[in-house]
């Protein structure tokens, strides 16, 4: 067996893999967006732009999707970064085990059930009625745009503290001190060292937790209580209950070309912001 | 200290800065939770000289860096700069900078700009114009000039090693402080290295303390030596005065190469004393030190100050050659003497020339003079 041949066959599994999990159904997806719901839903053959044209219908969830998993992104990151310097340069290494321990153990349940919690915290016998004890009433959190945001912050906060945790716990101390020596006091050197030599942990954790959020459907569900929707509802709203197969491939399309562009200008920017470094990968 | 009074026409603030020592420790010590990592350290650094710490790892002289730096504070005792005492001063308040052993350039930033850190942390603002003039000057002294816009990733370790001297001049420091700097570069490097470093700490003036475990290169970059051992400085001087008058075995041996040879003082004369060894042969020596009679003593001798004769001489104690090294400007013998053990010697060229060369097996003579010879305390 040449090299050539042995690398074709290694490359086999993850290819077939990619082929029949990732290009076959987008493939489909993207047939059927240009297709028609049958009388009985599903699909019908056919090439209209009716779909395409169909999708401000569904603006409301674009909207929501679009406002609320940035907005989730960039404070799940301003809780993660204090949490993960903390933890990467101010914990004892002993104590450093058991507190990123801590931080994955939410994993152990499922999201589902977290996300119930959520609902009885939220809810009237939660915070609200602690509130009118002390005199205040009439305040709803669930099933608003509010509780949408603590409850996808909550459940990706996670995937944002580690990679920023890494790239922390990474960082060479000696440069610290380096600073420290050409006269840089405590917050320059924060400022001049520590943040940009962390920017591909953030930029990791920002692009993880984005990608996922844009396609979050279940805490939406839970939280949004039908009110405030996302794209992923939407989706499992028209292939489940409506079954306008068509519609929803449509719409599927369209949250994947604004993935495409958002992710592509957001690598662009991040790569631009470190052409002078070779430690750098996002991804 | 002594401080002679100053004369008209400075101001007590000057004087002091120019006639102090530029730094100073005050019976410093150090400890980590259980282990003192110097101990008692008393030394004062003159301006402009350049000064090393040598010793093995772990012997504090790195801990005593650090303090000099501003990294550890001392747990007893003062670290002293210009006179003042900075103890609790932090790194960034002091007119001190260190190259660090492995350098610690800044991964994102430039040659350029690593170089110009120290200037634009000063506050009031250095003009940009002033910083750009004094990041040239420097990069030109390094012989860097062109290397601006480098990324220091992908420069030679030779290289990386100027952008990190560099950085640390440009700032011209009461002090500077390298630590380990030419320990990762290969042997041809590290020595053109040591020649550049000598040669821009004249040219600068700045005062130099270097820390290293490599007795070749303090010996040659010196102008002092502190000869650290466990946390402690066990003798300091030049490079000429560690080498001919170790005080002590451990400094004889960590300074050059040296035979020892053990045994007990029979009687001092003077500044002679008269030693038996373990096998009752007496010798000679210089004492290093003040001894008493029966107190055990090593004897010493540098193998370049032993002569190798092929015929017994008045004094002279018969060997076999061992191992015979050619080195060039000299030839390394092994020797072996039938109670002392192995002895090495360095035999000059000319001795060779002469035709006093020795092969493996042949019967030779050695010969000790007193005066080569030194007791030393046995530490």
């Amino acid at each position: 067996m040449t090299k050539r041949e042995r690398n074709w066959l290694l490359l086999l599994p993850g290819g077939a893999w990619f082929l029949i999990m990732l290009v076959l159904p987008l493939t489909v997806v993207f047939i059927f967006s240009f297709g028609e719901r049958g009388d009985a839903g599903g699909y019908v053959p056919a090439f209209t732009l009716e779909q395409y044209a169909n999708l401000p219908a569904r603006l409301t969830a674009f909207e929501n999707t679009m406002i609320l998993a940035p907005i989730g992104t960039l404070i799940s990151m301003l809780i993660a970064y204090p949490l993960a310097y903390q933890l990467a340069v101010n914990t004892s290494r002993k104590w450093k085990t058991v507190l990123l321990v801590l931080v994955i153990v939410p994993f152990w349940t499922s999201i589902l059930i977290r996300s119930y919690a959520w609902i009885y915290i939220l809810g009237g016998q939660g915070i609200p009625n602690l509130l009118e004890m002390l005199g205040i009433e009439g305040v709803r959190l669930i099933y608003t745009p509010f509780a949408v945001l603590i409850g996808i912050i909550y459940g990706y906060l996670p995937l944002m503290v580690f990679p920023i945790y890494v790239s922390l716990d990474r960082l060479d101390k000696r440069l610290l001190e380096a600073s420290s020596d050409l006269g840089a006091k405590p917050f320059a050197t924060f400022m001049q060292v520590t943040l940009p030599l962390s920017v591909p942990g953030i930029a990791t954790g920002c692009m993880l937790v984005f990608i996922l959020l844009m396609g979050e459907f279940l805490i939406p569900a839970l939280l949004g209580g039908g009110k405030v929707f996302f794209v992923g509802n939407a989706l499992v709203d028209l292939f489940l209950q409506s079954r306008n197969w068509a519609y929803g491939s449509a719409v599927a399309v369209t949250l994947i070309v604004i993935m495409l562009v958002t992710v592509t200008v957001y690598m662009r920017l991040i790569s631009r912001l470190n052409t002078q470094r070779d430690d750098v990968s996002i991804m | 200290m002594n401080v002679s009074p100053a004369p008209a026409g400075l101001s007590s603030d000057r004087f002091r800065e120019e006639t102090a020592p530029v730094a100073e420790l005050r019976a410093v010590t150090k400890r980590f939770g259980d282990v003192t990592a110097a101990k008692n350290l008393n030394l004062t650094i003159d301006r402009g000289e350049f000064l090393s710490f040598l010793g093995p790892s772990g012997c504090g002289k790195t801990t005593a860096l650090r303090m000099l730096a501003g990294f550890e504070q001392p747990t007893e005792g003062d670290v002293l700069i210009d006179g003042g005492i900075v103890n609790d001063s932090p790194p960034f308040c002091r007119p001190v900078n260190m190259v660090f052993q492995s350098y610690a350039l800044f991964p994102h930033l430039t040659v350029e700009q690593n170089i110009s850190y120290g200037l634009k942390q000063r506050r009031p603002r250095m003009d940009r114009s002033e910083i750009s003039r004094r990041v040239a000057r420097a990069l030109d002294t390094v012989r860097l000039a062109g290397f601006e816009n480098r990324k220091t990733f992908e420069m030679s370790g030779g290289q990386q090693q100027r952008v990190a001297l560099a950085r640390a001049i440009v700032n011209e420091p009461k002090l500077l402080l390298l630590d380990e700097p030419l320990a990762a570069l290969d042997r041809k490097l590290r020595k053109e290295m040591q020649i550049e470093l000598q040669d821009l700490q004249r040219q600068l003036g700045i005062t130099f303390v270097l820390v290293t475990h490599d007795q070749e290169e303090a010996l040659s970059l010196s102008d002092r030596i502190c000869v650290m051992r466990a946390g402690e400085v066990v003798q300091m001087g030049t490079p000429r005065d560690l080498y001919d008058d170790p005080k002590t075995k451990y400094v004889a041996d960590f300074v050059g190469t040296s035979n020892f040879f053990e045994g007990t003082v029979l009687s001092v004369k003077e500044d002679m004393a008269q030693v038996e060894l373990a096998d009752g042969s007496r010798f000679e020596g210089r004492a290093s030190d003040s001894f008493r009679e029966t107190e055990t003593v090593c004897l010493s001798i540098r193998p370049e100050q032993i002569r190798l004769t092929g015929k017994a001489e008045d004094g002279a104690i018969e060997v076999v050659v061992q191992n015979r090294i050619f080195l060039g400007e000299h030839t390394e013998y092994l020797v072996r003497h039938s109670s002392l053990g192995n002895i090495i010697v360095l035999a000059p060229r000319q001795a060779e020339l002469a035709g006093t060369a020795f092969n493996q097996g042949d019967r030779a003579w050695l010969n000790l003079s007193r005066e080569a010879m030194l007791v030393l305390r046995q530490d």
